[in-house]
């Protein structure tokens, strides 16, 4: 059991979903550490929150999984203290823009951080676990290229069947369109769209679906991917959100438009994932494992 | 055409599978409730015989300084302090930790908490007693906080006011030992109960048994087998066995043809039987079943002499002053 004084708390590294966090020092390892800190609520005690994510964290044990160590206790606080990352994804990009300009990453880049995504993904739902909250902040890098999943404040496990789930998950821009039509029954479908959005703007640096409302978010989808109807998505129109006077659009050339921001080329391998991780019925949308097996990835596995 | 491009080829079953398919029991190796719940009955002994040595120890000090600090004391009343404010015995630890977990699981039914939430209630409540002596924290004070805790882990949200009202608790008492539950939980929170393992067991029984049961009576069977399942919860078996070994074990006791007609069928529909044999499985399912059987419902009056003997021993003048107090009813002024 590790108490405060062990670590030297430094800089600030953001705001997660419930908590501050800092760079921490291990003054007997000298190893460093990322401390969560959990203000407690002296009305609520522990906040459920950090309960889920304490449960699930110590549940994951993966190289692309971020490590929950400890847990210290405080007089107000509660501190996790996590395994120390360089970056996050979103800072990465952030950093290589050139003036005003966002840049995509190199190809072999972009494949790697995919693939470790889709691992870490596909362990979590191995585990009957749901991230919902998938986005570049949340995937933390380091130097050695290394991608690991973080900010496990809004997962969950998960039962079968799913049902009883808040549609209020996922920031917007990465949130799927199922859940975006108020569905309450997704699965881990969820997470795959999110893999999907984050591998095109990995390629271009840029979102791919920058949305400020749920309207905007969703008509941002179907301008691209096409507006659904019962035929090519069988029951979307039984979603509580669903509007049949959606505006009609018809799907575009994904590559095209991609293309149009990157000056590499886009391989056509890499676009017949993205169609699959992109797939507006969700029912349809491939799975974390299969997406692994996609021959995109034959370098990591032959 | 509206139709999103689908795409082609991108999942090829003949490719090579660079994921290791992982099994549900690799799975469960890895979960926590088997990494650090799970013991040989050797290793459960040993760890209760250590929890009461280590609270005996510092009862048995503080009883002496009491001792020494008191030197005017009648001989009589160091003789009642030496006899009555003794440890507990292990073995009386277990029953009243047991007690408790089913006074808790009566009280989350009258409360109407999910099946879930009482049964991780009640795990969280007897794995904290395999950190703690009840010498250290009387049941009585982890109670509510354990039920309380396993609403907000189960992801059943109660706010502290309603909860303090449900139950008729102050919030600050819900709450004191909230944190020393969390690190004697070890910070792992995440149950797989047998109650999943029994839904699987009944679809595939009803697959496997098409047209040779009768849904209705498998309704009843289903229902009894949980009931089994909660009373298993409340005993060792937890520790020595696996959800769907519990589970199994549950169906035994409810109908064993029906258990072994499953089973024998299961096994033969089988493609490849794997490393598990069919007799291993029996044996193992039937000393689960045993176990599970063997355990003893600690009683009301054993439970209310073991809260005495704690109280007496974690306050010695409370002997003396009990002492006294009969004597002044006995010869009144």
């Amino acid at each position: 059991m590790a108490s405060s004084s062990q670590f030297k708390q430094l800089e600030k590294l953001g705001n997660g979903t419930y908590a501050t966090v800092y760079k921490g020092l291990n003054k007997t390892t000298g190893v460093y550490v990322a401390l969560k800190e959990v203000k407690l609520d002296s009305e609520e005690g522990t906040p459920s929150t950090a309960i889920r994510e304490i449960s699930l964290m110590k549940e994951l044990r993966h190289d692309n999984i971020v490590r929950l160590y400890d847990v210290i206790h405080t007089e107000n606080k509660l501190t996790l203290v996590f395994e120390f990352m360089d970056n996050d994804l979103k800072k990465y990009m952030d950093s290589r823009t050139v003036g005003n300009a966002p840049q995509g990453l190199e190809t072999n880049l972009v494949k790697y951080f995919e693939w470790q995504l889709l691992r870490g993904v596909a362990f979590c739902h191995e585990n009957r676990i749901l991230h919902r909250d998938l986005k570049p902040q949340n995937l933390l890098i380091n130097n050695k290229g290394q991608l690991k999943l973080g900010d496990f404040g809004l997962a969950r496990a998960y039962g079968i069947p799913v049902n009883t789930f808040s549609s209020e998950v996922v920031t917007l821009w990465y949130r799927a369109p199922d859940v975006l039509m108020g569905s309450r029954t997704y699965s881990t479908s969820i997470d795959i769209w999110s893999c999907g959005c984050i591998l095109a703007e990995m390629i271009t640096g840029k979102p791919l679906f920058p949305g400020s409302n749920d309207e905007e978010q969703l008509n941002m989808i179907f301008e691209t991917m096409g507006t659904p109807t019962e035929r090519t998505w069988p029951g979307v129109s039984t979603l509580p959100k669903y509007n049949a006077q959606f505006k009609q659009h018809l799907p575009k050339d994904l590559r095209a438009i991609l293309q149009s921001q990157t000056q590499g080329t886009i391989d056509p391998v890499v676009m017949d994932l993205l169609y699959a991780l992109l797939q507006l019925n969700p029912d349809s949308r491939i799975t974390a494992g299969q997406a692994l097996n996609h021959s995109w990835f034959a370098e990591y596995y032959q | 055409m509206t139709n999103t491009p689908t795409p082609s080829g991108s999942v090829d079953a003949t490719k090579v599978q660079p994921i290791q398919r992982v099994s549900d029991d690799d799975l469960y190796r890895h979960s926590s409730q088997y990494r650090m719940w799970s013991f040989t009955p050797e290793q459960l002994a040993q760890k209760r015989v250590e929890i009461n040595a280590r609270a005996a120890t510092v009862l048995e000090t503080r009883v002496r300084s009491f001792l020494e600090q008191n030197p005017d004391l009648g001989s009589d009343e160091v003789a009642a302090i030496t006899e009555k404010a003794v440890p507990v015995t292990a073995d009386e630890e277990v029953l009243l930790v047991n007690y408790f977990a089913r006074m808790l699981l009566t009280f989350a039914t009258k409360m109407n908490l999910p099946t879930e939430v009482a049964a991780t209630a009640v795990t969280f409540f007897r794995r904290f007693y395999l950190n703690n002596s009840v010498m250290d924290i009387v049941p009585k004070e982890i109670f509510y906080t354990t039920l309380f805790f396993a609403c907000k882990s189960e992801n059943f949200f109660i706010g502290i006011d309603s909860f303090a009202k449900k139950t008729k608790s102050k919030n600050e008492d819900v709450l004191k030992y909230e944190f020393r539950l969390l690190e004697s939980l070890q910070f792992t929170l995440m149950n797989h109960h047998p109650f999943k393992a029994l839904h699987g067991f009944f679809l595939d029984i009803q697959n496997i048994l098409q047209g040779k049961v009768d849904l209705n009576y498998m309704g009843q069977v289903y229902t009894n087998c949980k009931k089994t399942i909660m009373e298993a919860i409340l005993t060792d078996v937890v520790y020595f066995y696996s959800p769907p070994q519990i589970t199994l074990a549950a169906l035994l006791k409810e109908d064993e043809a029906l258990a072994m007609r499953y089973l024998d069928l299961k096994f033969a529909n089988e493609d490849s039987p794997g490393v598990l044999h069919l007799e291993t499985l029996r044996t193992v399912i039937v000393a689960c079943k045993d176990t599970m059987s063997a355990n003893a419902v600690p009683s009301k009056e054993q439970a209310t002499r073991t809260v005495a003997k704690i109280h007496f021993g974690q306050n010695p003048l409370s002997v003396v002053e009990r002492m006294r107090r009969q004597r002044e009813s006995a010869s009144p002024p």
